[in-house]
């Protein structure tokens, strides 16, 4: 390329025929083509994923009891176990998640220690979600002696969430312009009025969308979930009993593949895999279109 | 006055049958509980349905089994999180590999009959002692020397902890190491994953309990002698064992309501025989 | 709005500080106020603190449960040993070590040249309409989670690789490092892709300016501008990678062996710590090994996280 530059600056545009040229159509050729190949690679993977499932789901394989040793069971207790978890680890992490993110964004100061705090916090996102299990098992069968419950898994989750939480709100808040704090600031509010009317309303985009996918990931969780709240159900429907067994939807697709006791096993598996994406699809998207309206509509 | 008399005492005996019947039968289905059973993958099926009939019987009680190995249900007893560990051998005694768990006590369940399994296209039906003892210690290599195709052999062998892994080993293999590390050599951690594994791999061989045996893969016979109830109890068959059931000390309450009726003999010559199971007094 | 003008102008000393003006009829509301505001931020405090103190509490309690396995085992046999064998009293760790660092290795080997050319294909290539679509597809897929990526593999990549070569059993780091890398590359691609989209569009012009054709630019001027974002997003799938357990236990063959072919049935530290943790006593040498793996885990995760750090403060100083 020097070479064309260094000596013909004012007429390499119109050179076509150099082999910069070609490598350049190479590349774009290279580029398209993988592009196309990507595409086509996870359409098929979906496609794939939901075809075997999809079309078998019936509404009673949503909410019946799972056979033991018939065919034909369903996902009820462990689809319920799986928002019932959720639930309450997001009760519990988005307090602190928040709070400790608007912590960050507003009141911490900008020295070493507030520095080592912010490591601190994505050192814990990216801890392997089996760290967490083991800490749970540490936690709470071993130390509170409570054995495996929904409680523990759902407190363990509520770990895994945490980080990811306090580092959207900090971005989040932070990326609300400093004129409307200002602004109102100027209008005689207190830091915490300033906080709860202004800020958070408009980061609430930011918010959702962090929540959402703190939701996705924590609904699609399994590692944490085997080994802190185990791999069965209390058999029943509608239990709310914190200390009962807590399989989840993730954990259940997992194991009804390797018991394999019922002869249906594995068209379970294919309808528990188009569930479990068809809810986290629909965690990221329907919460997020509505937001995506709203900034469409603030933008222009 | 005798007329009311005698019909006041026919009404009082009746009320009192009508009311003794339902009371009698409310006390069986009033009894209340959480059972959760852990262990033995070998054992779950027999679990399983004993739950399932149980349940119906008794609607407050809640059941939940689960399995990871024989090893984790007495552990699991031990540490508080299930009241039955399901066991391949007896727990309460050291058996080679494993120490005696103190203060659980044992209780018979049922008899599980063990066999060796090769995928459906091997072409061998019948090995011997000693042909089965080099397979799995990895001295034979090939299915052409033991009268097959010339294909590799896949071992498939269960993790540590499993319960049919302890009885294949004292039982088919008279205590042969097994082979731990190869290019053509796997382990799994439950039955159920030993049949998925053996149903789809080709030139595959493992072991399991008959439960699991369907019709794609083959159960070999060992020195001739098939897998079968019959062979078991005319002692020709020796690859079996009898599964546990453990508990902290004597069960009690719903745990002692559920062992009892896997030991009745409604459940035994019922479900458990269906299972392929064999009942326990066949044997003892 | 309107009102603000005045506002302004009379209170323009006080932002913020509207409480701590003097007395009056609406003390208490000025108090409560205060109250408020330091009760809030204390929580606030709290739950940073807590943040962090959940971090240390792991930290500790892995590092406690895991040193324990020294009392047995030596330090050498821990970590330069590659015989596992707990039945016999073996503890050697390498071979863990070596299989998740070769996965991590093989996985990035092949996930990265994709990603960087999906990201510059997104980025630069692709009408918008094109890129509208694609990267929210992209977001999706990083959501997927990760038992249904393993079950793909056990149920359809495993049969593909048994049918493509040959062998009997196709499990091994191949299978694992495919699987990884499908999971991996949305992240890598999206990451990359902002990146690539942060240079600023002049260097591009300057680029064009300059006579280069778009290859040359996209080769010589927008990837190394960027190359610090994309060595982030590297190290974003990486540390995803390293921590994977449930895709890769699927199809890994879970042997404790080190993985001399990509056939090989081997196992990496995430799969073992899943496949054993249920079947060993809390109080064994077996679980304190165990849980130094996990340790082992968590430290590797901890130093990428700090090194990408050092990485951006470097960067921020050089811009």
């Amino acid at each position: 390329m020097n070479e064309s530059t260094r000596s013909e600056a004012p007429y390499s545009f119109g050179k076509r025929n150099s082999s910069s040229a070609l490598y350049d159509r190479i590349f774009t050729g290279l580029v398209w083509g993988i592009g196309i190949l990507v595409i086509l690679f996870i359409v098929g993977l979906l496609f794939m994923l939901l075809k075997n499932g999809l079309p078998k789901l019936t509404w009673d394989f949503l909410y019946s009891i799972p056979s033991e040793i018939e065919e034909g069971g369903g996902i009820g207790p462990a689809l319920f176990n799986s928002f019932y978890l959720l639930a309450i680890s997001l009760i519990i992490s988005i307090p602190i998640g928040l709070a400790a993110g608007i912590y960050l964004a507003e009141f911490a100061p900008n020295n070493k220690l507030i520095d080592f705090v912010r490591i601190c916090v994505e050192g814990l996102s990216s801890v392997p979600s089996i760290i967490f299990g083991l800490f749970g098992i540490a936690l709470f069968v071993e130390m509170f002696q409570i054995g495996l419950t929904i409680l523990g898994g759902a407190i363990s989750l509520a770990f895994l969430n945490l980080p990811m939480l306090t580092r959207i709100t900090e971005e989040s808040i932070r990326a609300v312009p400093v004129e409307m704090k200002n602004a109102s600031f100027a209008l005689g509010s207190t830091h915490l009025q300033t906080i709860r009317r202004v800020l958070i309303p408009v980061a609430l985009n930011g918010l959702i969308t962090g929540i959402c996918l703190t939701a996705g990931r924590a609904f699609g969780e399994s590692a944490v979930i085997i080994l802190t709240a185990g791999v069965t159900t209390s058999g029943v429907m509608w239990d709310f009993n914190l200390f009962s067994p807590g399989e989840t939807l993730a954990v259940h697709l997992w194991y009804v593949q390797s018991e394999a006791i019922v002869p249906d096993a594995q068209e379970i598996a294919q309808k528990a895999t188009s569930v479990l994406i068809f809810i986290v699809l629909l965690i990221n998207i329907v919460f997020r279109v509505p937001l995506w309206l709203n900034s469409r509509k603030t933008k222009s | 006055m005798r007329k009311w008399i005698k019909s006041l005492t026919a009404v009082a005996l009746a009320v009192s049958l009508i009311g003794g019947a339902t009371s009698a039968a409310s006390a069986a289905s009033t009894l209340k509980g959480k059972i959760v059973i852990n262990g033995s993958s070998a054992l779950l099926p027999l679990t399983l349905q004993a739950a399932s009939e149980f349940k119906k019987l008794n609607p407050k009680v809640k059941i939940s089994a689960s399995a990871a190995g024989s090893i984790t249900g007495p552990q699991a007893v031990r540490k508080g999180i299930a009241d039955i560990g399901a066991v391949d051998w007896d727990a309460s005694q050291d058996v080679p590999g494993f120490k005696k768990f103190d203060g659980q006590v044992a209780n018979p369940v049922a008899v599980t009959v063990f066999s060796a399994i090769v995928h459906k296209d091997v072409k061998v039906s019948s090995l011997t002692t000693k042909q089965l003892q080099d397979i799995f210690s990895g001295k034979i290599t090939n299915w052409k020397d033991v009268g097959g195709d010339d294909e590799d052999i896949v071992v498939v062998n269960r993790k540590f902890g499993s319960g049919t892994r302890v009885n294949f080993q004292m039982k088919a293999l008279n205590g042969t190491e097994f082979m731990s590390k190869g290019d053509n050599y796997k382990e799994v951690g439950s039955s159920g994953d030993m049949k998925t594994t053996i149903e789809t791999t080709p030139n595959s061989i493992g072991y399991i309990d008959l439960p699991y045996v369907t019709s794609k893969m083959k159960a070999l016979s060992i020195n001739g002698v098939a897998p079968t109830e019959k062979n078991v109890l005319n002692g020709t068959y020796k690859v079996w064992g009898i599964g546990y059931f453990m508990t902290k000390g004597k069960p009690t309450g719903a745990t002692k309501a559920f062992i009892e009726y896997i030991q009745s003999k409604t459940f035994q010559n019922g479900s458990l025989k269906k299972l392929k199971f064999i009942p326990l007094a066949s044997v003892k | 709005m309107i009102e603000m003008n005045q506002t302004v102008q009379t209170a323009s000393a006080e932002l913020g500080n509207s409480i701590r003006t003097g007395s009056g009829k609406s003390f208490d509301r000025r108090a409560r106020l205060r109250w408020a505001n330091s009760a809030f931020r204390i929580a606030c405090i709290a739950a940073a603190a807590f943040v962090c103190l959940v971090l240390f509490g792991i930290l500790f309690l892995m590092f406690r449960t895991g040193v324990l396995t020294f009392q047995e085992v030596s330090f050498a046999e821990f970590f330069f040993s590659a015989d596992w064998d707990p039945e016999n009293g073996k503890y050697g760790a390498l071979l863990f070590i070596f299989g998740t660092v070769a996965l991590t290795a093989l996985t990035l080997l092949i996930s990265v040249p994709f990603s960087v050319l999906i990201a510059v294909f997104l980025a630069e290539v692709t009408p918008k309409w094109l890129r509208n679509l694609l990267r929210p597809v992209l977001d999706l897929l990083v959501g997927i989670p990760s038992v249904v990526y393993g079950y793909l593999g056990l149920t359809v990549l495993i049969p593909w690789l048994r049918d493509m070569t040959g062998k009997d059993l196709a499990d091994g780091l191949l299978a694992a490092a495919i699987v990884l890398t499908i999971m991996v590359l949305p992240t890598i691609s999206r990451v990359s892709d902002d990146a690539i989209s942060a240079v600023p569009k002049k260097y591009r012009d300057a680029s064009y300016a300059l006579g280069s054709n778009r290859f040359q630019t996209i080769f010589r001027v927008v990837l190394p501008a960027s190359s610090r974002g994309i060595v982030y997003a590297v190290i974003l799938g990486m540390a995803r990678a390293i921590g994977e357990t449930m895709a890769v236990v699927m199809v890994i063959g879970n042997t404790a062996q080190i993985a001399d072919s990509l056939f090989t049935p081997t196992a990496v530290l995430t799969s073992n710590i899943v496949m054993q943790i249920s079947s060993v006593e809390f109080d064994s040498t077996w679980n304190y090994a165990l849980y130094m793996m996990g340790f082992l885990l968590l430290v590797i995760s901890l130093i990428m996280i700090v090194a990408v750090r050092f990485l951006q403060k470097r960067g921020v100083r050089e811009s």
